[in-house]
């Protein structure tokens, strides 16, 4: 009993007081209010300060749904923040689009461009110009208008080498050059644009970023500005808060958004979080610290499902999963053989098995809801092994010396590794699913772990490749164009895996994206979907269905393939749940 | 000893510059770059020539040595690839972070650690002794992060979800959503609150690897000449293990002391990928799969510090505890 007596004087109390001191210090720092300006860049010191002193002015809405604070939890940063001009990534792409910046236009539910910071547009086919007319009544959050040369300003930045911006392939067909855009007015730009398919995508896929701001900014430098995790200042439904890097990124509401646009959104904060353990972020759900958990695994389905005040959403995305096929190796030279791999690999179940039935498996990348969809492939190379052990009777790949494995003419074995990156789950479940469904036909599959920055390496540098067969996944954009993948004239560039040349594929892949009309377009991809079966360059396996885990009490979340934070400025919270 | 400190210090320059040095080759062997990872057909080989040349990354490799180790021996650490700002911006984000919760552990861990081995000393082979042993051995074979979920399921998940305790601690994160608006006694207690699970997870298991060192050096103490000594002077039993024994028995712990300190800056990436925690161990883990160098080059001269300046923490302790050493 003294023994313990004594520690406790001396041996705990003494340091535990220091330790709080020392974390009251540590907590005196920069991040005790939500928008301390102690320790920012220059930059951020001068332009948070003007922001403040514009929304001031404004008298926060009243009404029922008007409060509350959501907290959405995800896996990963956003590392390219709020900088349109160098982002490639998903969610910092979302946040872009609605929630803090505007983009000229944006699509509706059913993936129809519909206004938003432009007012109009107009294109003049004979003359080859688009037109965008803009919304008066837009300001940035520092009270500037948002005007013509915004747009300029973007459009010259992004199509400029010097950025290196991600996504600079987007404007393919408009003009580059010093005519190329032209303000006809504050709130009227000009573009030259050479008539294809799906023109307006860009301007729904890229957000507008404020000249006055950054249009001294060297392009070369735009990447590294302060602007994109420090202190952005947008022009949409939120205004930056603050960015805890690696912790959280915080938005409050904007009341100075366009009445017409809907006005200000309802919820008074909005929080986003980074969690990088799965097992955690359901712990946060579970214990409703978080009102939205994106993307949870498809493991952890029963124990949303089973929370009374959670409900688990699905919605149709715009990703696949693949195994990608090198047609450079002996083995996979023969389109037969691909065929007799995807035939003999029982997708059905790898979508029941990995993903819990949440996919549909596919043939080509064009996403069931999509317009370009054909119905004609939805069912084809369905699991047959006899199929595929006859192809492959038929391309010369017997078992000649009953070891199980078929050989070639020449002896060498059908023996295929399949490549995956370390640290997936589901694409080692994969390439193992693989392994076991194909040995039974005669072909040996070797899965085999590689890191991904190595991976990534080994796949797309045109003079390396190597690889037989890798499973990974593509995310698109609702402009679907497959030329980087699998146009002849691609064989050498970074994603012409396969290395196969089909002279039909090229002729389609050459017209799809000069056709304006959808209803021409139509027979077209028909045909592409049912070429690609022949050619099989990769093996499809799912589309994605994408999963949500929400707490009840965040009302009216629209989910679907435009993304999360599609209608964010809706969502609210009964005032006795907030 | 200032002298000693001094040299001390000197020393570790070149051997500081030299860690960086192999670390920078060693990372320029690896496959791709952080440009190579930026991995959508948008993207045209000619941006990606832009971007490298944007990152420097165009340049050979003694080129980039010599002008990274330039700019850093003038404080500059470059810009991050994969996160658009300045390295010096992110580290003084992200260490203090780290500092929090390692120091946190550390006081944990050698307090708890310390008090057991010198329990278990005492009552040496009685059921104290074989039944903390039992306990520390538990905690020494668990691996950190599993341990971290089992905490959060525990006091988080059960705690609230399950059993209704009426004390639960958050399962991630420093603050809380509200922190901002907090009173600062409650911003306090918001912030201890989300230190507890993250830091015992760490200091469990350290505690249980010193409570081992802490009692076979204890009981090798207590079987002195000079403790005989002590007691025979009629000394309480209190007096005699706290102010003679312990602090001979301190001596291997101390070299512990030195061996834990930097693995604590490092070797948290587990506990803090758990518990979502924004410290330096995420940060650079993350930086070498994005090939984002100037981030790990940063990330490993502070971890060299840290190995050495714990070092030199452990020798001077020694000299404190221990009259015998000294430095002249």
């Amino acid at each position: 009993m003294r023994i313990r007596h004594v520690l406790g004087r001396n041996g705990v109390r003494g340091p535990a007081f220091v330790a709080l001191t020392l974390l009251l210090s540590a907590c005196g720092g920069g991040d005790s209010a939500g928008r301390a300006l102690a320790g920012l860049p220059e930059f951020c010191q001068e332009v948070l300060p003007r922001v403040e002193a514009y929304l001031s002015q404004f008298e926060q809405p009243s009404g029922e749904r008007y409060g509350g604070t959501a907290v959405v939890g995800t896996i990963g940063e956003m590392p390219d923040g709020m900088n349109a001009l160098v982002s490639s990534d998903y969610s910092s792409s979302q946040h872009q689009s609605f929630v803090n910046l505007m983009t000229l236009i944006d699509f509706d539910e059913d993936f129809e461009p519909r206004p938003y910071l432009a007012e109009s547009w107009e294109f003049d086919e004979e003359a080859e110009t688009l037109t965008f007319r803009l919304r008066d009544d837009v300001r940035w959050h520092d009270g500037t208008p948002t005007s013509a040369y915004d747009v300029e300003f973007t459009f010259s930045r992004a199509i400029d080498p010097e950025t290196a911006f991600p996504n600079a392939a987007f404007w393919t067909h408009y003009e580059k050059g010093p005519d190329a855009v032209e303000v006809l007015d504050s709130l009227t730009v000009r573009l030259k644009v050479a008539p294809h398919a799906e023109l307006l995508d860009p301007w729904r896929a890229t957000a507008i970023m404020p000249e006055h701001l950054l249009g001294d900014v060297p392009p070369a430098q735009l990447r590294q500005h302060p602007y994109g995790s420090r202190c952005p200042i947008g022009n949409g439904p939120f205004v930056f808060e603050a960015h805890q890097a690696d912790a959280s990124w915080s938005f409050v509401r904007n009341p100075a958004f366009p009445e017409a646009l809907g006005g200000p959104p309802y919820l008074n904060r909005y929080v986003y979080r980074i969690i990088p353990e799965q097992t955690t972020l359901l712990t946060e759900l579970l214990t409703e610290n978080l009102d939205f958990y994106v993307a949870p695994g498809p493991d952890q389905t029963p124990q949303i499902e089973s929370a009374e005040r959670l409900e688990l959403r699905t919605f149709q995305f715009r990703s696949y999963d693949l195994v990608g096929w090198n047609a450079r190796r002996a083995q996979l030279a023969d389109p037969r053989v691909r065929q007799a791999l995807t035939l003999g690999t029982n997708r059905e179940e790898i979508v029941q098995a990995i993903r819990r039935g949440f996919g549909e498996v596919a043939n080509a990348g064009v996403p069931p809801y999509h317009w370009a969809f054909f119905e004609g492939v939805r069912d084809s190379l369905r699991y047959d092994p006899q199929r595929a052990a006859a192809l492959l009777d038929e391309a010369g790949w017997i078992d000649r010396d009953s070891d199980g494995v078929r050989e070639n003419a020449d002896g060498e074995p059908l023996a295929i590794s399949i490549k995956y990156n370390l640290g997936n789950q589901q694409r080692e479940d994969i390439a193992q699913i693989m392994q076991a469904q194909l040995q039974p036909l005669g072909i040996a599959i070797t899965p085999q772990v590689v890191e991904w920055g190595t991976l990534l390496n080994q796949i797309n540098t045109p003079d390396i490749r190597d690889f037989d067969g890798v499973v990974i996944g593509w995310v698109t954009e609702f402009k679907l164009d497959d030329h980087d993948l699998f146009h002849s004239e691609e064989v050498d560039q970074p994603y012409g895996w396969s290395g196969t040349m089909d002279p039909e594929l090229d002729r389609l892949l050459d017209t799809l994206q000069t056709v304006v009309d959808r209803e021409e377009a139509l027979p077209l991809w028909r045909e592409y979907q049912y070429r690609l079966l022949d050619v099989q360059p990769y093996t499809y396996l799912y589309h994605i269905e994408r999963l949500a885990g929400l707490n009840r009490r965040l009302q009216d979340v629209e989910l679907d393939a435009r993304g999360e934070w599609v209608n964010i400025r809706e969502w609210w919270i009964p005032a006795e749940l907030r | 000893m200032i002298a000693f400190v001094l040299r001390r210090v000197l020393a570790s320059i070149p051997l500081v510059l030299g860690i960086a040095t192999i670390v920078f080759f060693l990372l320029s062997l690896a496959p791709g770059d952080a440009a190579s990872l930026f991995v959508s057909p948008n993207i045209t080989p000619e941006v990606l020539e832009q971007m490298r040349r944007n990152m420097g990354l165009d340049q050979p490799v003694h080129v980039r040595y010599f002008r990274w180790m330039s700019a850093m021996l003038r404080g500059d650490f470059g810009i991050s690839f994969s996160r658009n700002q300045p390295v010096a911006d992110i580290i003084v984000q992200i260490l203090p972070n780290t500092l929090i919760l390692s120091f946190c552990a550390f006081l944990l861990a050698f307090t708890a650690g310390i008090l057991v081995g010198v329990l278990q000393a005492v009552r040496q082979n009685r059921l104290t002794d074989s039944s903390l042993s039992v306990v520390g051995l538990f905690f020494y074979s668990m691996p950190s992060f599993w341990l971290a979920l089992m905490l959060i399921l525990i006091f988080s998940l059960g705690a609230r979800n399950l059993w209704g305790w009426p004390i639960w601690f958050p399962a991630s994160g420093m603050t809380s959503v509200e922190y901002p608006f907090m009173s600062p006694v409650e911003q306090l207690r918001d912030r201890v609150a989300h230190l507890v699970l993250p830091s015992v997870s760490l200091a469990l298991v350290l505690a249980a690897g010193i409570a081992r060192y802490m009692r076979g050096s204890m009981l090798e103490v207590i079987r002195q000449d000079y403790i005989r000594t002590a007691r025979s002077k009629g000394l309480s039993e209190l007096s005699v293990i706290f102010k003679h024994a312990l602090r001979n028995g301190l001596i291997p712990v101390i070299t512990l002391f030195g061996l834990y300190l930097p693995f604590l800056f490092s070797g948290t990436v587990l506990i803090e990928t758990v518990f979502a925690w924004p410290g330096m161990g995420r940060l650079v883990v993350d930086a070498i799969f994005q090939r984002d160098y100037p981030v790990v080059m940063a990330g490993t001269f502070i971890f060299a510090i840290m190995v050495v300046v714990g070092n030199l923490v452990a020798d001077v302790l020694y000299a404190l505890v221990d009259p015998r050493i000294r430095y002249d």
